[in-house]
């Protein structure tokens, strides 16, 4: 297979700048993202339904730990028929994005940061770098990844382990995204704060975005939930571990007399 | 914070393991960390050295298994205080970094043994 | 001044150790600030502002408002208008007594931030300060309709609950931090503490079991030890239970009795000594022989 030998000044002017362009874009965006992203707002019901969720959760997870009588009270508190929470609270089901426009903004907000300069630096590049080869990866591929590595270049003859401008482009902005967490998440004293506030305001924000669905679908988990105590057994274990403790003493006590 | 506490039953012994969930997920996130950095390290190392092929990859495989090996060395044998599991430490997140791994190894073979 | 004895930087680490453990450890940190931490604020950065708002509620804690006020006045400089710093103005007329006024501002950030979760929390705080114990648990029953898994909260209603003698209420909410935590030994304890101060052999039955299982989870809690061995005294001297059971309670005190009478020998050291507890003990048991 013939060598390539390629230009150095490609080296400066083509490759280098791709690296660095796209990985100062990266930054450059999760700052912009931070900037211009509003805190959520959440409004009572919504916290007050997370928060039943997370007690019926709980409950369902935790009720062996309590007494029978203390369990059932609380499952009345849930899904009794007629006053039961789950039952008689009544909320909206889910909104429609689209006809929301805090939400229409929120998501356009996110296409904003993540899509658009994605797309319009590719473009970018692909313009003004149009037609180099600038790289070789360093294992053999075949030839189905020409397409994929040498975008803008239409050389039948060429390995296809030579990379053109534009694919490096996208080669960087998949690889490089590990490397963002490495550096934005090494100093994030703001980042700690909001999860500060996030305790604050109560554990768990993140709520499923259809009360309706979720309620009904915690109702029959509770439903079905039935109570096995826990401590039934736990006066016989514990004496049963005292035997054994003692036991282990006194044998140790022996052999060591 | 000590977060949630989850339970967890284990299969050896049948008994019940209790672990913090927030603690649980820290240590993830400096695994993670570790993993990252190293995948970076050793890509670049493989670049310079000019590895090529099969050999790269067998350099990817021997680096992680190298760091899996100084993490359960620094757990010592209490890595059960800090892992859910022992396998999943190896294992997960082998193809971010994988990803990672190839981007720095065609990076700097490219900057030193292409031109 | 002894300003030098301690690294700054490390002062900092402890600092946001305990900020992030929500431990208040309020004399320390007023003394940390006060002697090193206070020259060095303008290399801390963003982390500043946090460092300032644990001060400010530390002095308050010790009413050392020669420690709280600069801080505050700094921190009302940078966030105007802040619900948080606000949250810490109401909290200063709190320390000064001027309960009314504090009041109004929690009510204040109320209306502007229906989800603020601390200013709910504090106007119970106020209240209890007053000892309007009754008004604080009608508060803290509304806020917990609407943040019902807030342990916290829960931990401070049985409390004045227990201060209201309203014990089946109290067990109501020691059951609740049972349910988030199950394998808190120390919850478990005062729960069975307050089945046992109820009354009546099935309460006595639970006091039995929670205080097992208490001691089952901290073989250290001598507290749950003795709690299981007066409830197992109490089980068998107010029942005609059948003859396993019988036997198996009384298994359970004496193992109870020995455990605590091994942990206090253990502990025959000058400043301590287990042996008058042990003689004590000693009489109990053969009440229970009787």
């Amino acid at each position: 297979m013939a060598e390539l030998l390629l230009d150095s000044d490609i080296r400066i002017w083509v490759f280098l700048p791709i690296v660095l362009i796209t990985f100062l874009c990266g930054i450059l965006r999760h700052y912009v993202s931070v900037l211009i992203s509003t805190q959520k707002k959440v409004d009572l019901t919504q916290l007050q339904d997370s928060q039943a969720m997370i007690r019926s959760r709980m409950l369902r997870e935790n009720g062996k730990y309590i007494p029978e009588q203390s369990f059932l009270m609380r499952r009345h508190f849930f899904n009794n028929d007629e006053s039961g929470y789950l039952k008689t609270v009544k909320r909206a089901s889910a909104p429609q994005p689209m006809t929301d426009p805090n939400m229409m903004v929120e998501m356009l907000k996110g296409q904003l940061t993540n899509m658009l300069p994605m797309i319009a630096i590719g473009g970018w590049i692909n313009w003004t770098f149009s037609g180099f080869v600038t790289t070789k990866v360093p294992f053999p591929l075949t030839l189905r990844f020409k397409p994929m590595l040498q975008r803008g270049i239409e050389l039948v003859s060429l390995d296809a382990s030579w990379v053109s401008s534009a694919s490096w482009y996208f080669l960087n902005v998949f690889g490089l995204r590990s490397i963002y967490t490495l550096v934005l998440g090494e100093n994030n004293a703001a980042d700690q704060a909001r999860i500060m506030e996030d305790q604050m305001s109560g554990a768990a924000m993140a709520m499923p975005q259809d009360p309706k669905a979720a309620f009904k679908a915690e109702w029959e988990a509770l439903e079905i939930a039935d109570h096995k105590w826990a401590l039934k057994d736990v006066e016989c274990d514990l004496l049963q571990k005292a035997e054994v403790d003692y036991l282990v003493n006194s044998q140790s006590f022996v052999n060591s007399s | 914070m000590s977060g949630r506490v989850r339970t967890r039953v284990d299969r050896g012994t049948g008994e019940v393991v209790a672990y913090s969930d927030a603690a649980v997920r820290n240590n993830l996130a400096v695994i993670e960390y570790c993993r990252t950095s190293m995948a970076a390290l050793s890509g670049g190392t493989a670049g310079l050295l000019g590895l090529t092929g099969l050999y790269g990859f067998l350099f990817f495989l021997v680096a992680g298994l190298v760091l899996w090996l100084l993490l359960l060395v620094k757990a010592g044998n209490r890595w059960q205080r800090f892992f859910v599991s022992r396998q999943s430490l190896l294992t997960s997140g082998i193809f971010s970094g994988l990803f990672t791994y190839i981007l720095c190894w065609t990076f700097l073979y490219g900057m030193v043994h292409v031109y | 001044m002894a300003t030098l004895d301690l690294d700054w930087e490390d002062v900092r680490e402890q600092l946001r150790t305990w900020r992030e453990d929500n431990t208040r450890h309020s004399e320390e940190v007023v003394d940390m600030w006060d002697y090193c931490l206070k020259h060095y604020k303008h290399k801390l950065g963003d982390e500043r502002w946090m460092v300032e708002e644990q001060v400010v509620v530390a002095g308050l804690d010790c009413y050392r408002l020669d420690v709280a006020e600069p801080s505050l006045v700094a921190l009302n400089d940078q966030f105007p208008g802040s619900l948080r710093v606000r949250k810490l103005k109401a909290m200063r007329l709190e320390a000064l007594e001027r309960f009314d006024e504090a009041m109004d501002i929690y009510d204040s950030i109320i209306r502007q931030d229906e989800t603020n979760s601390t200013a709910r929390k504090r106007k119970v705080s106020v209240l209890r300060g007053q000892g309007r114990i009754t008004e604080a648990i009608k508060e803290l029953t509304e806020y917990l309709k609407i943040f019902m898994s807030d342990s916290e909260a829960w931990q401070e209603l049985c409390d004045l609950y227990l201060k209201e003698a309203d014990y089946s209420k109290a067990a109501f909410c020691m059951e609740e931090l049972i349910l988030t935590n199950p394998h808190n030994h120390l919850f478990h304890t005062r729960y069975a503490e307050i089945k046992y101060t109820q009354g009546g052999l099935d309460n006595m039955e639970i006091a039995r079991s929670y205080f097992s299982q208490a001691a089952k989870l901290n073989p250290n809690n001598v507290r749950a030890l003795y709690g299981l061995f007066m409830s197992c005294t109490q089980v068998l001297s107010s029942s005609k239970m059948s003859g396993p059971k019988k036997k198996e309670t009384q298994q359970l005190a004496t193992w109870a009795l020995k455990e605590i009478s091994d942990r206090y020998s253990k502990c025959r050291t000058n400043t301590m000594d287990g042996s008058k507890i042990l003689e004590t003990f000693k009489s109990l048991s053969i009440m229970d022989k009787a």
